[in-house]
């Protein structure tokens, strides 16, 4: 069990209309090298902030405190080559005025020294394998032509187009079907198990991060509350606020919101 | 008499040389005060409905009767009257303002565009309007990107509801929501549609709060309707293909340790 990443007492502080807000504070965790970690917790919690911290991408008015560490051999990770980062809004990380298999292509490019050729046949390979239907035909799509969960799966496939050892996923399939959604799943799990990649996977949907991990952190008010194999923390939560969103969750067996508003058609 | 009618709504993409039926040929009503949602995959038509029902969007065919109105036909006034009825609340549906923009100011566009109040009456609506929404009066000043994704969602509903309208549709409008802020919106839903009887089109992939919240569903796959009927009928026991497939790949949250029972 060797850490891909070790993270010391790290605190992220940003400067807010001069007011100071602390969205982490003296946060103590070892990423796992191979291993699949859910990080979950109420909006605000400082889970995005978390991943923006070791991806490296925290904006220039936060101050931070701690030390996050790359234990293992050769330079630290390179965003885009070795840390692989999706973001809960797809057009963040798309550019509106390339068409899609160009975005994918330059990735691939970049990193991996393809040529152009090269590297559009891997983005095509690349959107078979997040399951983009009619791949050819999307290569060509600009953005806006696609729906809210086709432009995600783009932008997991550019995530990965140049095999990182890490990938984070911020509420990256929040915007798609189950199906989807459970494909992802089966994917990401295919390349943590074959390609030896490392996941950080954020999400308010405790039932998703239950069948897609196998360490939770829970966090809140920018602290990490607990940290456990996820039978445990699904099973035996040691903390109530735990409990607490665990009972939040809407499930298909969840007692109906309704009959509330009476309506008789 | 349905609140919205809408009948062989159809619309065709055109991308790379080759058409995409986005919708083909879809039929559903809406009751007053009635939730219907709309679920399906990824792609399936969910939100080139939800803007061919807000003319956001033009047909190739079909036609949206509201409130007694061809409402495809509406012109002028009457269609700016008629647009006060209907409303949204997107995924982030504020992302589209400048961030800068003041809870304030993003309540009064629609008072002021709608002629709804007095420049002088505006402050204690926007102010009303905020309590409505369980918001404090004192976040009107606040910029949009200082208040928290939940509170975000507020306004929008805020918005949505300041010009009085008898419909809203909502895309994804709790998606972006953790469990416990989205239980809060979801109340605050049900309990604008009980006290105004404002009905919803609520688009959602998220089966479990579908069937929590909706009276009844349309599954759609493709741009057509798969299968229809009351909610919780149709998710416990899907009869078409995708309507299984997309129940059988819900995830499932195991609590088993306490009660093996
Ligand atoms: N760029 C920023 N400037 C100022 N404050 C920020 C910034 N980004 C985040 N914050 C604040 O830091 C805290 C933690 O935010 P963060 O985005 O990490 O939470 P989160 O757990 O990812 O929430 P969500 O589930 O809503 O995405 C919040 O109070 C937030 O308002
Ligand atoms: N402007 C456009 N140009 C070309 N194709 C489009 C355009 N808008 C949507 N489409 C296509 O129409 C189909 C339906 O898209 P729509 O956005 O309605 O799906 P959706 O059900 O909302 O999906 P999601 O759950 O991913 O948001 C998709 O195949 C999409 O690629
Ligand atoms: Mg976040
Ligand atoms: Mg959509």
């Amino acid at each position: 069990m060797s850490a891909l990443a070790s993270i010391h007492d790290l605190t992220v502080t940003y400067r807010r209309d001069g007011n100071a807000v602390a969205a982490l504070r003296n946060i103590s965790l070892d990423i796992v090298a191979g291993e699949r970690l859910a990080v979950i917790g109420e909006s605000g919690s400082g889970k995005s902030t978390l991943a923006l911290a070791i991806a490296g991408l925290l904006p220039a008015s936060s101050a931070v405190d701690g030390r996050i560490e790359w234990p293992g051999p050769g330079q630290p990770p390179l965003l885009g080559r070795d840390i692989g980062f999706v973001f809960q809004d797809p057009s963040v990380s798309l550019d509106p005025v390339m068409t899609v298999g160009k975005q994918i292509a330059e990735v691939a490019r970049t990193h991996l020294g393809l040529t152009w050729s090269q590297a559009y046949a891997k983005a095509k390979t690349l959107l078979e394998r997040v399951r983009l239907p009619d791949p050819d035909s999307a290569l060509h799509a600009f953005p806006h032509q696609l729906s809210g969960g086709q432009k995600q799966r783009v932008a997991i496939a550019a995530a990965i187009a140049a095999g990182p050892k890490l990938l984070i996923a911020d509420e990256a399939t929040s915007a798609l079907d189950t199906i989807v959604q459970a494909e992802i799943v089966a994917l990401i799990r295919r390349l943590v198990a074959e390609d030896g990649m490392t996941l950080l996977f954020i999400s308010h949907d405790i039932a998703l991060a239950t069948e897609l991990a196998e360490r939770i952190a829970v966090f809140r008010h920018g602290q990490l509350v607990e940290l456990g194999t996820t039978a445990r923390i699904v099973g035996a939560p040691a903390q109530a606020y735990t409990r607490t969103l665990l009972d939040a969750h809407i499930g298909l067996d969840a007692a109906p919101l309704l009959n509330r508003s009476g309506l008789h058609a | 008499m349905s609140l919205l009618t809408v009948s062989n709504l159809t619309k065709r993409y055109r991308r790379g040389g080759k058409v995409v039926t986005a919708v083909d040929d879809v039929s559903f009503h809406i009751e007053p005060g009635e939730t219907l949602a709309l679920a399906g995959p990824s792609g399936s038509g969910k939100s080139t409905i939800a803007g061919l029902v807000l003319r956001l969007i033009e047909p190739d065919a079909g036609r949206i009767e509201f409130e007694g109105d061809d409402f495809l036909a509406l012109r002028g006034a009457k269609l700016r009257a008629r647009r006060a009825r209907l409303q949204m609340v997107f995924q982030d549906p504020l992302a589209a303002f400048n961030p800068r923009a003041t809870v304030a100011r993003v309540l009064d566009d629609p008072l002021r565009i709608h002629g709804i109040a007095s420049r002088a009456e505006r402050p204690r609506r926007i102010a009303a309007l905020l309590e409505r929404v369980g918001l404090a009066a004192d976040l009107a000043p606040r910029a949009i990107h200082e208040i928290s994704g939940g509170q975000r969602q507020r306004v929008a509903i805020a918005r949505a509801i300041a010009t009085g309208p008898s419909l809203i549709v909502l895309d994804e409008a709790v998606s972006a929501l953790d469990v416990s802020v989205r239980g809060q919106i979801l109340d605050l839903l049900l309990d604008l549609q009980s006290q105004e009887r404002i009905a919803y089109l609520f688009i959602s992939h998220d089966l479990g709060v579908v069937r929590a919240l909706a009276r009844r569903v349309i599954l759609l796959d493709a741009g057509r309707i798969a299968e229809s009927g009351d909610a919780r009928a149709v998710i416990d026991a899907p009869q078409s293909a995708i309507g299984r497939a997309l129940v059988a790949a819900a995830p499932r949250l195991k609590r088993t340790t306490q009660d093996a029972s």
